[in-house]
């Protein structure tokens, strides 16, 4: 076995849950791994049913034959997607960095063997969506017995090429920041900017296929979906190989990949020491003289070790910060755009105005400040630094105002912002922006208690990687999947209510409520804090 | 044997950004069969120029070189003779203490009955063997330590890089390293460690290198360096003098 498939297999088992399952003594561990599996079982059934039923609605439409192209830019998004969110953290900046560097592997095999650790980690989930396509696929199309196995081995290639994009992105973003004294901020602004314009590109794009909709003369899905494997190659090459069985289009999926793998890392490997030592050092001024020094309270103080907390990881600060960030932004453009243009572009058309979509405004801005709670997560974060927390002298329950406080405080400004913004762009009437106002206060109080209720409920200490709680933690999950839902459906309720009765006696309800939601989760964060004390 | 050093840091610089320099200008030589102290106080640049040694950090000013091989231009001759203990290994704590070791084996290509003999040996004296079927994650601090010492030795290094070896290590096991590399370097290995504790240093160097923010202010054989004195005399002394 060469190095390289030493160190992937090291890497693998040093992270699967069956080896710690199996060598653990520790009884609540392997509750957790169970729960763990049962969960990720669930959510496998989740995507793959949404994929059977998505193949089915084609079938029944007669659009059966745009499903191989869908299922390739499905799995190509979800692989740019999870990869870009990665990229540091799991290519650059990990814990045994030390560790591995010192041993005698190239530094190109280590990076290669790090995106390979990541490649094979997410395949079980691009496989899912391409198997449950495939049985609509085959129970619709009926294609030859050749497209199965076709299908299937071009599958574990769809993402290898999206996964190479974002990773080098990551990459170039990691290799310009390594030339700046403050690496680690400079790459969360690049980090950010990037996101920004991915979630910009999304809506050109979508713009882009509109336009060319009206244009065309097939005004079909197929048509779409067709656009989108000529905008992107992969995808077509992977529906001529599966639906004509073409084999140069097998070849230049399969051909494609691998050159592209050695060329990434060909050029990783070249500055990979060179960004790892900027990531991992901190400059040394060394000029510091000690000057009066601020008191703050206990619970300010833990606020402020989160704030120092989020902004000091490039990871946390990208995922933490950034519906905040998006929130001032869908602010900022309804300002500047004005709010009906954005409305005719997300609603295709449909006879909806602004003056309709008022009462949903604290709603859309909560969307976003409320995508993530740094509650649901900081718990967690404290890692191997618990026993600081542990060590002190300090309640548990002040241990989460802190944290609930340091949540209060970055989304209540960006939420008020944002929905000041949209309501002077609506031109809401002061009553009915005031009334927003109160309810965007009242949902963030609720995101913020119900995230450190999931936080604590799901604290996991014994993370390897930062990533693994910020983004794909129980914790993070069962706060964030309800909350998004829940939102969606009451921004309609909201937008249907307003057109009955008028927005101000639904909006009144509804601080109510998120008040009274947020005030049960309070007391469920103090009951649990004294449990675990 | 060959003429040149086991290890030969020549005006070896490092500056982070535009902050001051962690490192400026040190040279020194390790020979073979050398126990080779870095003493210096917290911050003074021991750990910045270890992990250049062992090609964790990069570096732009100065040369290293092990057994002849630049660390720049060929990383993988030199870590493929050398063997690094950090001050705080950071190993895979989801691994079990016996996948760690073979994997590291594996790394080094050591074949199973030799790999089977020494980590036996090792284990047993540092007292671990009832130990390496759990996961790293449940060791204490000491544990792991040992665990890295053990993964270091497995494939008899020419050069040894320890960084403060002897934190968290318990008295049995301080003794076991010091014989350890009492035996190597009679063996003809290269042994470069970084302490502050002067004791310890006095007792098992024969040469040492004393750093004050970032430059070596003195080196050379323990004998000239602390002419008759102790080392605790010398290094004040050289920490004064500056």
């Amino acid at each position: 076995m060469n190095n390289g498939m030493v160190l992937l297999k090291a890497l693998l088992l040093s992270t699967s849950q069956r080896n710690i399952y199996r060598h653990t003594k520790d009884k609540k561990k392997r509750r957790r791994i169970v729960g763990n599996a049962i969960g990720v079982a669930w959510l496998y059934a989740v995507i793959v049913a949404f994929s059977i039923a998505m193949c089915v609605g084609y079938g029944k439409f007669g659009l059966i034959r745009a499903a191989p192209t869908l299922c390739a830019l499905m799995i190509s998004a979800l692989a740019f997607v999870f990869t870009l969110f990665r990229t540091n953290g799991y290519l650059f900046n990990f814990r045994e960095y030390d560790m591995l560097m010192s041993l005698p592997f190239e530094s190109r095999t280590v990076a290669a063997c790090r995106f390979l650790y990541m490649y094979v980690r997410n395949l079980p989930w691009y496989l899912s969506v391409s198997l449950a396509t495939l049985v609509g696929y085959g129970i619709y199309a009926r294609p030859p017995v050749a497209a199965y196995p076709v299908w299937l081995a071009l599958s574990l290639f769809l993402p290898i090429l999206p996964m190479l994009a974002a990773a080098f992105l990551g990459f170039l973003i990691a290799r310009i920041s390594a030339g700046f004294r403050r690496t680690g901020l400079v790459q969360t602004v690049l980090t950010m900017a990037l996101v920004i314009l991915c979630f910009s590109l999304r809506f050109i794009l979508e713009d882009v296929f509109r336009n060319n909709r009206v244009q065309a003369v097939l005004r079909t899905v197929s048509a779409l979906t067709g656009n989108a494997a000529k905008g992107y190659l992969p995808a077509g090459w992977f529906a001529d190989a599966v639906a004509r069985l073409s084999v140069p289009a097998m070849l230049l999926l399969v051909g494609a990949s691998a050159l592209a793998f050695a060329a990434v890392f060909r050029i990783v490997g070249r500055s990979y020491r060179r960004i790892n030592s900027a990531m991992k050092s901190h400059a040394a001024a060394g000029r510091y003289r000690v000057a009066a020094q601020k008191r703050r309270s206990v619970v300010a103080a833990i606020a402020f070790k989160e704030f120092r907390r989020l902004t000091g990881s490039t990871a946390y600060m990208v995922n933490g910060a950034m519906g905040v960030i998006l929130a001032l932004l869908v602010g900022a453009v309804a300002l500047v755009v004005g709010p009906d243009r954005i409305i005719r572009a997300i609603t295709h058309g449909a006879p909806i105005d602004s003056v309709m979509l008022r009462p949903a405004i604290p709603y859309i801005v909560y969307f976003f400040t409320g995508m993530v709670a740094t509650t649901a997560c900081s718990p967690s974060l404290e890692g191997r630094n618990y026993w600081i927390l542990q060590s002190l002298p300090i309640e548990k329950k002040t241990v989460y105002q802190g944290k609930m406080l340091f949540n209060l405080a970055l989304t209540v400004p960006f939420t008020a912002l944002s929905i000041l913004c949209l309501c002077v762009a609506s031109k809401a009437p002061l009553l009915d922006s005031a009334l927003y106002l109160a309810l965007g206060a009242a949902l963030c109080a609720f995101s913020t208690a119900w995230g450190c209720v999931c936080g604590i409920r799901h604290m996991r200490l014994d993370w390897e990687n930062e990533i693994e709680v910020i983004k794909q933690s129980a914790a993070v999950a069962v706060y964030m999947l309800p909350n998004m839902f829940a939102v969606m459906g009451l921004a309609v309720l909201a937008v249907f209510l307003g057109t009955k009765m008028g927005p101000r006696l639904p909006t009144l309800a509804m601080i109510a409520v998120a008040t009274g939601a947020a005030a049960l989760c309070y007391r469920r964060v103090m009951i649990l804090s004294r449990r675990r004390a | 044997m060959s003429d040149h050093a086991m290890l030969e840091i020549r005006h070896y610089s490092k500056s982070y950004g535009a902050g001051k320099k962690a490192v400026d200008d040190v040279s020194l030589s390790v020979e073979r069969g050398d126990i080779y102290g870095f003493i210096g106080h917290n911050g003074a640049g021991k750990s910045t120029t270890i992990r250049a040694v062992v090609g964790v950090l990069d570096f732009t000013e100065g040369e290293i070189t092990i057994d002849g091989h630049s660390v720049r231009d060929e990383p993988m001759a030199c870590k493929r003779v050398t063997a690094y203990i950090p001050d705080n290994p950071d190993l895979y704590e989801n691994l079990t203490g016996i996948q760690y070791l073979n994997f590291v084996a594996d790394v080094f290509g050591i074949g199973a009955a030799e790999r089977e003999a020494r980590i036996r040996k090792y284990a047993d004296l540092f007292e671990i063997t009832n130990d390496l079927g759990d996961l790293i994650g449940a060791y204490s601090h000491g544990m792991k330590q040992k665990l890295a010492i053990i993964s270091a030795l497995i494939h008899r290094p020419k050069l040894l890089v320890l960084d403060e070896p002897f934190v968290g290590l318990d008295p049995k096991a301080t003794y076991a390293l010091k014989e350890i590399m009492r035996d190597m370097c009679r063996q003809g290995t290269a042994v470069f460690f970084s302490t502050h504790v002067l004791d310890v240093a006095e007792k098992l160097c024969n040469k040492v290198a004393i750093i004050k923010r970032g430059r070596i202010v003195a080196s050379g054989p323990m004998e000239a360096l602390t002419e008759g004195h102790s080392l605790e005399q010398a290094f004040l002394e050289a920490d004064g003098d500056e």
